[in-house]
């Protein structure tokens, strides 16, 4: 029970111990303690702690010195590293402290393992400062009068631990303050520095585990001044144009330093730089001039100085400062060249003087004017022509000579040499010989080999050709001891033509001229093919040249390439000089597809695919067939015709069967009331209007022209007015009088389908005979072969029945046929009416009847102008008020001898040749 | 002697006065500068002061009758007394400065400080020269107490600001003198000159 007790009091004590914040001099007192208190060991080094217990805890918690545990952090050292010196003390030895890590605790196990802590402490790990090494130091001037002492060092390996680096100088007898770098641990600059007494400098490095010096450095500091460069440095021009005069001021008094100084200068815009030798500036001074510079050239100058001796070190340079010298007299006189255009005329030149402007080293200023003087060598006077121009460039026109130009350049300091060029009146010399080209880099070199005679000088021109704008030239003068210049600004894949013209003492050579590429490419594009001709078995392909622009080199040759669908690739190559080829052979009927390629040194480019396909016959292949088959045909045609005309009785009796004409039966003679056959002249003569009501005649007209008279076309019209009225009875008889289709039938009778379907199905199909008078019809069907007109009497006398419908569409027939010629069915009815009334003039008097019975009088006007006598038969009837009872004399006569046909004879067919009596 | 005769001695000797003569050159400069800038701080009119400004107590005057007679020891004892007076006075100056104006301007406090040190420098260079001579340095104690022995001057009465003004104008008056003329008896120094120069100078001097 005590023990217990008394444990717990222990632990209560510990815990007092550890919450302590100051144990040692607190309130409560700690139960120990380690030595060393917070070390600082050197790396690497071995290092052995002590943890020592107090009295008064061995006796109030039985704690002793076996029990203790050593910790680094939290971790546990091993036990072997203890060792137990005495009851109270324990100690803990690591031979290498890197192993150590901070803290380093001493804890103790009491009773019942409950792990105490007794103490701790930091530990440091680190090394000692190496020797600062490599101390350098320099002074910059940073105002007249004061300068910066700079050093630096190496402060060698780092430490782990703070690291003081101080720089320390001193005279023989005074040491000044240190200087303690901020922020750094390699550099110190001191600001107060006297020359002329030798310094002592050193670095000292020092920390916790040690101390070190670097090596002193002994010198005087202002054998290791930087001045600082030349101010206020000034460039004034002089009389003399070669020549600048320098001035400065020096920042340092010569009498405490003596300089030393370093003049470079450029030209403006040129990079490099030159210098005044060092030899010249060797001295103190505050002003040099300049020699041997470029006339009227703006030149940037500097200085920097150092000490005379050449201890120490070089300003930097100063800032720059442009000056400009003055003008002096152009050098040479400018390069001329001339173009000479004859065109205009041929016995005087326009002649187109070129010079280049002078360059600036050789215009030595600004050049005012060029004074251009013409001499003409060819005369005796040797005329002297003056020019003064601004610009570079004259234009004279000059009758045929030989002239020396020459060209002066004009400054403010005075004139240049002149320059010379003969024009001579014809090129006479010889020219150079073997002209050829290069490329070189950037440049196109131009070679060619000199003529025999002595050449002044050689003028090159070179040009772009271009398809889009003119050739300008551009030229350039080589001396005439060489044979090749390279000409610069050629552009690559384009197209010069080069010039090169040898200029003698005492004449000129004639230009001889090469193209050059200075790099050739493939063309832009490829040319465009197409057929002019495509024939069987070959195509003529034609294309138009690349342009020049469009070439980017020589082109070498042209491919062409061809297939059939099928894949069948072929391929020709063509002279360059060519437009056209021809492609042969070709497989007729065959779709081609063709490309053509333009090839340069430097590559190849198709134009588009031409597609064209070959014809499937050749050239009169056609007509050598087509001919002889139309002539095989007409000639069978001819053959068949000539058959038919000879076979024409047997082909008629087959198409075309005899019908018995009525008119012509022999009956007709024996009636004693029918007129003399002779006399029978018309139908309407013969059977006048009314009297043959009731009676149908069928006229069946053989191959006799005579059947074509007025007889047939009376009773057609009178047909056709009986089928429009009385249909019934009509019963599809169509037909016309003329000797025309069953068609024509059918267009004659304007109204009736039924009636024009009848009749065009049915050539004669019913023959009607109406009952006379009071006697009932017999109708009497019987189908006829024959084609020939119907009669229409019986339509006839149903239009006089009919009223007067039917006579106003006979008064429009007869309009019709009188007034203008109609494209009527009927007009060759009427025509042929006609030409029968021609034929006999006796015949006319009945149809003039005709058309009066039809209440027209206007074209009776026309049938008056003829005949006075059918005048007066118009006056009476006009007196007449119904034409149908009102006849002409004439016709009643006519009508009387009708009215007796019906009683003496019977209704007959009249065919010559027979009569069958129904 | 000895060592005079050696030629490390004879180069050590040639650089100590070539490093003097630029250092006598340099202090010149400063010190000129320093007084224009010491009148225009302390306020005074030179043109009207000229009569003012007697010769300084203490300080060997720069103009010396027989320049050239003089032997090369005897020219680096003058000197060396000289700067010592200046080093002593230009001392006193700076604090009295420091007392006047305080941190106000420290740029004349600068000056003056260096000043201080080239003076001090250069009479490191003189004692050098005589070590070289081989003839012994005299001690400031020394010399003061040798003065002492034979005639005690009375302590120096206590100046007014106005006084102290005058007389540090009266020092770097005659320190630009002496600047001068050191330089030319350094210079007369390091001629080559034949022994009769160091030996009559060192067996004139006193």
């Amino acid at each position: 029970m005590f023990s217990r007790w008394n444990w717990v009091a222990c632990g209560f004590y510990l815990v007092l111990n550890i919450c302590s914040p100051d144990a040692s001099s607190g309130l409560v007192q700690s139960c120990g303690h380690i030595i060393p208190e917070s070390p600082v060991l050197p790396l690497g080094s071995n290092f052995t702690a002590l943890c020592i217990l107090n009295e008064s805890c061995l006796d109030f918690g039985n704690i002793y010195a076996n029990q203790i545990i050593w910790k680094i952090k939290n971790r546990v050292v091993p036990k072997e590293q203890y060792h137990e010196v005495n009851k109270t003390v324990s100690s803990v030895t690591f031979n290498d402290t890197s192993s150590l890590a901070t803290p380093l605790t001493c804890n103790i196990v009491a009773d019942g393992q409950i792990e105490q802590n007794i103490y701790g402490i930091t530990v440091t790990v680190g090394l000692p400062p190496e020797k600062p090494k490599n101390l350098s130091c320099i002074v910059h001037q940073v105002s007249r009068l004061t300068y910066h002492m700079t050093c630096t060092w190496d402060p060698g390996r780092h430490t782990y631990l703070d690291t003081q680096f101080r720089l320390r100088y001193s005279w023989p007898e005074d040491i000044f303050p240190d200087c303690i770098p901020k922020d750094v641990n390699n550099s110190c600059t001191v600001h107060d520095v006297h020359f002329f007494v030798n310094t002592e400098i050193w670095v000292e490095a020092a920390n916790a585990l040690g101390k070190a010096e670097s090596d002193p450095l002994v010198l005087d500091p202002v054998d290791i001044v930087k001045p600082l460069p030349p101010q206020n440095v000034s460039v004034m021009s002089t009389v003399l144009p070669t020549v600048l005069a320098l001035s400065w001021e020096n920042w340092i008094s010569h009498t405490v330093i003596k300089l030393k100084f370093n003049i470079r200068y450029r030209i403006v815009g040129d990079r490099n730089w030159m210098e005044v030798p060092s030899e010249d500036t060797a001295s103190q001074r505050t002003s040099f001039s300049v020699q041997g510079l470029r006339p009227y050239t703006e030149y940037v100058f500097s200085i920097r100085c150092m000490k005379e001796d050449g201890v120490g070190y070089w300003s930097d340079w100063s800032e720059e400062k442009t000056g400009i010298t003055t003008e002096d007299i152009p050098s040479k006189g400018p390069p001329i060249w001339r173009i000479i255009d004859t065109s205009h005329s041929p016995a005087s030149w326009i002649v187109h003087l070129l010079w280049k402007a002078l360059k600036p080293f050789e215009a030595n200023g600004v050049i005012l004017q060029y004074e251009v003087t013409v001499r003409d060598k060819s005369s005796l006077s040797s005329s002297l022509k003056k020019y003064n121009v601004t610009s570079t460039n004259h234009t004279l026109q000059l009758p045929n000579a030989t002239y020396e130009v020459t060209v002066i350049a004009r400054n403010s300091a005075g004139a240049s040499p002149p320059s010379a060029l003969l024009i001579p009146a014809s090129y006479s010399k010889a020219p150079v010989k073997n002209l050829r080209t290069l490329p070189k880099h950037d440049k196109l070199w131009v070679g060619w080999t000199a003529p025999n005679s002595y050449v002044v000088k050689y003028v090159i021109e070179w040009c772009l050709v271009s398809s889009c704008s003119d050739c300008i030239i551009e030229w350039q003068i080589a001396p005439g001891d060489v044979q090749g210049i390279d000409l610069k600004g050629i552009k690559p894949f384009k197209c010069y033509l080069i010039t090169v013209y040898p200029l003698y003492a005492d004449g000129q050579g004639s230009g001889q001229s090469v193209k050059a590429y200075l790099k050739q490419d493939r063309p832009s594009k490829g040319p465009i093919v197409q057929t002019k001709k495509v024939g069987k078995a070959e195509a003529v392909l034609t294309w138009n040249h690349l342009t020049v622009d469009e070439q980017n080199g020589f082109i070498r040759n042209y491919t062409i390439i061809y297939k059939t669908i099928d894949g069948n690739e072929t391929v020709v190559t063509v002279d360059p000089s060519k437009t056209e080829y021809t492609l042969s052979p070709l497989t007729s009927d065959t779709l081609y597809t063709v490309r053509m390629m333009a090839s340069t040194d430097n590559g190849s480019r198709s134009g588009p695919d031409f597609t064209f396909t070959t014809q499937k016959f050749g050239k009169g292949e056609i007509e050598a067939i087509v001919v002889p088959v139309c002539l095989a045909f007409l000639l069978i045609v001819l053959l068949g015709v000539l058959f038919c005309f000879n076979k024409r009785d047997l082909i008629k009796k087959h198409i075309w069967p005899i019908v018995p004409d009525p008119s012509k039966s022999n009956i007709a003679q024996w009636s004693p009331q029918v007129p003399a056959k002779h006399n029978f002249n018309s139908k309407d003569q013969m059977y006048p209007e009314g009297s043959f009501t009731d009676v149908s005649v069928v006229e069946i007209e053989a191959d006799d022209k005579k059947s074509f008279s007025e007889q047939d076309l009376k009773p057609f019209d009178l047909l056709k007015k009986e089928k429009s009225t009385s249909e019934g009875h009509s019963s599809g008889i169509g037909g016309s009088s003329c000797m025309s289709s069953p068609r024509q039938s059918v267009s004659d009778s304007d109204e009736g389908e039924t009636t024009q379907n009848t009749s065009s199905t049915v050539q004669y199909s019913t023959v009607v005979l109406n009952g006379y008078r009071d006697q009932t019809p017999v109708q009497v069907f019987s189908r006829s072969e024959s084609t020939q007109p119907l009669l229409d009497s019986e339509e006839r006398s149903e239009d006089h029945a009919g009223g007067a419908d039917s006579a106003a569409q006979r008064q429009q027939y007869f309009r019709q046929n009188g007034g203008q010629d109609e494209t009527n069915t009927d007009r060759p009815c009427f025509e042929r009416a006609k030409q029968i009334t021609h034929a006999n003039e006796g015949d006319l008097v009945g149809f003039v009847q005709l058309q009066i019975s039809g209440q027209s009088s206007q074209p009776l006007g026309l049938g008056m102008e003829k005949n006075t006598q059918e005048a007066a038969l118009s006056n009476v009837l006009q007196t007449s008020t119904e034409g149908q009872t009102v006849r002409p004399e004439t016709v009643e006569e006519n009508r009387l001898s009708v009215d007796e046909m019906p009683k003496s004879y019977l209704p007959q067919t009249v065919r010559q040749g027979g009569y069958m009596p129904q | 002697m000895a060592a005079a005769d050696s030629p490390s001695a004879a180069l050590r000797r040639r650089d100590l006065c070539s490093r003097g003569i630029r250092l006598a050159g340099k202090m010149r400069v400063d010190v000129i500068d320093l007084l224009d800038a010491y009148v225009e701080r302390q306020g005074l009119d030179v043109s009207s002061l000229d009569s003012s400004v007697a010769a300084v107590e203490g300080v060997p005057l720069a103009a010396v009758e027989r320049w050239d007679e003089q032997t090369g020891t005897q020219r680096l004892l003058e000197n060396l007394a000289a700067y010592r007076a200046f080093r002593a006075l230009l001392a006193q100056m700076l604090e009295e400065q420091r007392e006047q104006l305080g941190e106000a301007d420290a740029g004349l406090g600068r000056a003056l400080a260096s000043v201080l040190l080239q003076v001090s420098a250069f009479a490191y260079h003189l004692e050098e020269l005589l070590r070289l001579e081989s003839r012994g340095v005299p001690g400031e104690e020394e010399e003061e107490e040798g003065e002492e022995e034979e005639d005690r001057p009375p302590p120096p009465p206590r100046l007014s600001i106005f006084e102290q003004k005058l007389r540090g104008l009266g020092v770097l008056r005659e320190l630009a003198q002496w600047a001068v003329r050191s330089a030319r008896d350094l210079r007369q120094l390091s001629k080559p000159s034949p022994a009769t120069g160091t030996a009559s100078g060192l067996a004139e001097s006193p």
